[in-house]
């Protein structure tokens, strides 16, 4: 690992202060004042963050460029059209002149953890702002329910309102609007390493911002305690969040049993490699599946046919899944988008996270954890 | 299936994928010293057991193969200095994978066998031949055909998207 990519491993997170960022009620108004302050202070001069588009219905990072264009950003966006990790391996770079400011959640910087750790981003000129997530919808979920309402800033201030007070509503069968079954489950809803925190957690209006001392001596900022509330709801929610967890993974371990079990739940899989796409961390440029080795000729196809009868179509389902998880479940960080984007509405997230909590366990290793930690399949012990 | 096939009467097929420096070569030694070994195993041979990806042992284990072996060089002694301990990981995550599908991880083994040990290449066949037989024909074959191959008639079980649709 080189030296300078060591940024997010040494960062010395006891040495971190806490501060408040008061607002009247408008959060919103509140964070865009201090991406603008980083901005003046030349912190920034480039900010990665969800803004609203489309009227509202939904969020989707922007990249902006000054002071000027920071209206309808929201940090705690309720909604996740893609792991960012992605994105932010696009704009890093190790050209250190031009600094960008990422806003993104836990599972976002776990993933660009694992990307660095796999050599495909780079963090020298990113100043990462990481947030503390209570969980997001799903986007079509989310503008079904802004459209209902015609009032897009006043139901994202309402739920979000909700969910970072802790209340476990929107997980219920009956709510109106249900959390992304990765996030009913995401134990990992927080992240040290990131340079700026930014929390509403059990935090009523305002804003905990959680950063280094100089970084705050140079925005001006008042250190402060932090408030007992926000504690407060940070372990009410790991420990519903540990327990919804473990229940749900072990109920979906338990109903697998054999072959016959994960052919049933593949079932309508077409292998349109949508949750390959969505993976922040399906690593290959060029997927083997994607090519002649995977995708046989006719003559293999049909000598294949006549040797068993009958032949499924598309064929190799199940060993692309089997593959896939195979490659992905130690570093997989249980983000969910495999899911979210699957069209068939396969549990693809529960089935990775289930092996992958496994196989994660086994190794001792936690994806996205550190920098420090290497690959799994990168390293080895003498014994083990 | 299993049902039909009289226990004494059933080959399991083994798919073995032998590293080039050590264990292919322990198989050769077995070959040219005459040594009885039985006949279940199809061998493959590989640069390195480090280089057999997973996908390999997974086709295999879909396509029918009762067991898989994977051999290499004994640890510390491998041609490419660490392929082994890589291969050992690799078998790591693959079993606890295996594992927690609820499927056998025991029909996949990960053995050391040196080029002067043609014999441990003979004991290791003959054992995982037994060991395979006791367990029986190979429950991970892909269902290509679920309608006919399960009693009764395949019936989905339902497993509810978490999606709650």
């Amino acid at each position: 690992m080189e030296t300078e990519n060591n940024k997010l491993a040494t960062w010395r997170i006891n040495m971190k202060v806490h501060s408040i960022l008061k607002s009247q009620g408008d959060i919103f108004e509140t964070a865009k004042a201090f991406f603008a302050r980083l901005f003046e202070e030349g912190i920034i001069d480039y900010l990665l963050v969800p803004q609203r588009i489309s009227n509202g219905r939904t969020l989707t990072q922007t990249l902006i460029k000054g002071v000027d264009n920071l209206e309808g950003v929201n940090p705690f966006s309720p909604v996740m059209a893609i792991n960012s990790a992605k994105l932010v391996a696009q704009v890093g770079s190790v050209e250190k002149d031009k600094k960008v400011g990422v806003v993104i959640r836990p599972c976002e910087i776990r993933a660009l953890i694992e990307l660095v750790k796999l050599g495909q981003a780079k963090l020298d000129n990113l100043v990462v702002i990481g947030i503390d997530c209570a969980g997001t919808f799903e986007i079509e979920q989310w503008a079904k329910l802004v459209e209902e309402s015609g009032d897009a800033i006043g139901k994202e201030t309402e739920i979000l309102k909700d969910i970072y007070a802790g209340k476990t509503d929107y997980q219920d069968e009956d709510a109106p609007i249900r959390l992304r079954s990765s996030c009913q489950i995401c134990d990992k809803f927080t992240h040290d390493k990131a340079d700026i925190t930014l929390s509403i957690l059990g935090m009523e209006d305002d804003i905990l911002v959680t950063l280094e001392p100089e970084l705050a001596d140079k925005l001006g900022l008042e250190t402060e305690d932090e408030p007992s509330s926000h504690k407060d709801v940070l372990e009410d929610m790991q420990n519903s969040r540990n327990y919804k967890r473990e229940s749900t993974l072990d109920e979906f371990r338990d109903k697998m049993q054999s072959m016959n079990d994960m052919a049933d739940i593949l079932s309508t899989c077409t292998r349109c490699y949508a949750c390959q796409t969505a993976c922040p961390i399906c690593y290959c440029r060029v997927c083997f599946f994607r090519t002649e080795t995977f995708s046989p000729e006719s003559d293999r196809l049909l000598r294949w046919a006549d040797k068993e009868g009958a032949l499924r179509m598309p064929t190799e389902i199940l060993l692309y899944h089997l593959t896939r998880l195979n490659h992905i479940a130690a570093s997989c960080i249980g983000c969910g988008m495999c899911e979210s984007y699957c069209a068939r509405g396969i549990p693809l997230s529960t089935l990775f996270q289930a092996v992958g909590d496994e196989v994660q366990k086994k190794l001792e290793y936690v994806p996205g954890r550190s920098i420090d930690e290497e690959l799994p399949v990168a390293t080895f012990k003498k014994e083990e | 299936m299993s049902t039909q096939i009289n226990k004494d009467d059933y080959e399991p097929k083994i798919v073995a994928f032998l590293c080039n420096w050590c264990s292919y070569k322990g198989a050769d030694l077995a070959g040219t010293s005459r040594l009885q070994y039985p006949t279940n195993v199809r061998t493959i041979r590989t640069m390195c057991s480090g280089a057999v990806d997973p996908v390999y042992i997974i086709k295999a284990l879909l396509d029918g193969a009762d067991g898989v072996l994977v051999a290499g060089c004994v640890l510390g002694d491998c041609h490419y200095q660490s392929g082994n301990y890589k291969a050992r990981r690799k078998m790591i995550i693959l079993k606890a994978e295996l594992h927690a599908l609820g499927l056998d991880e025991d029909r996949v083994w990960l053995r050391w066998i040196s080029a002067s040990d043609g014999i441990f290449f003979k004991e290791t066949i003959k054992e995982m031949v037994e060991a395979l037989k006791v367990k029986g024909p190979t429950p991970m074959k892909q269902p290509w055909n679920m309608w006919k191959t399960v009693k009764g008639g395949w019936k989905p079980k339902t497993i509810n998207s978490p999606r709650g649709e």
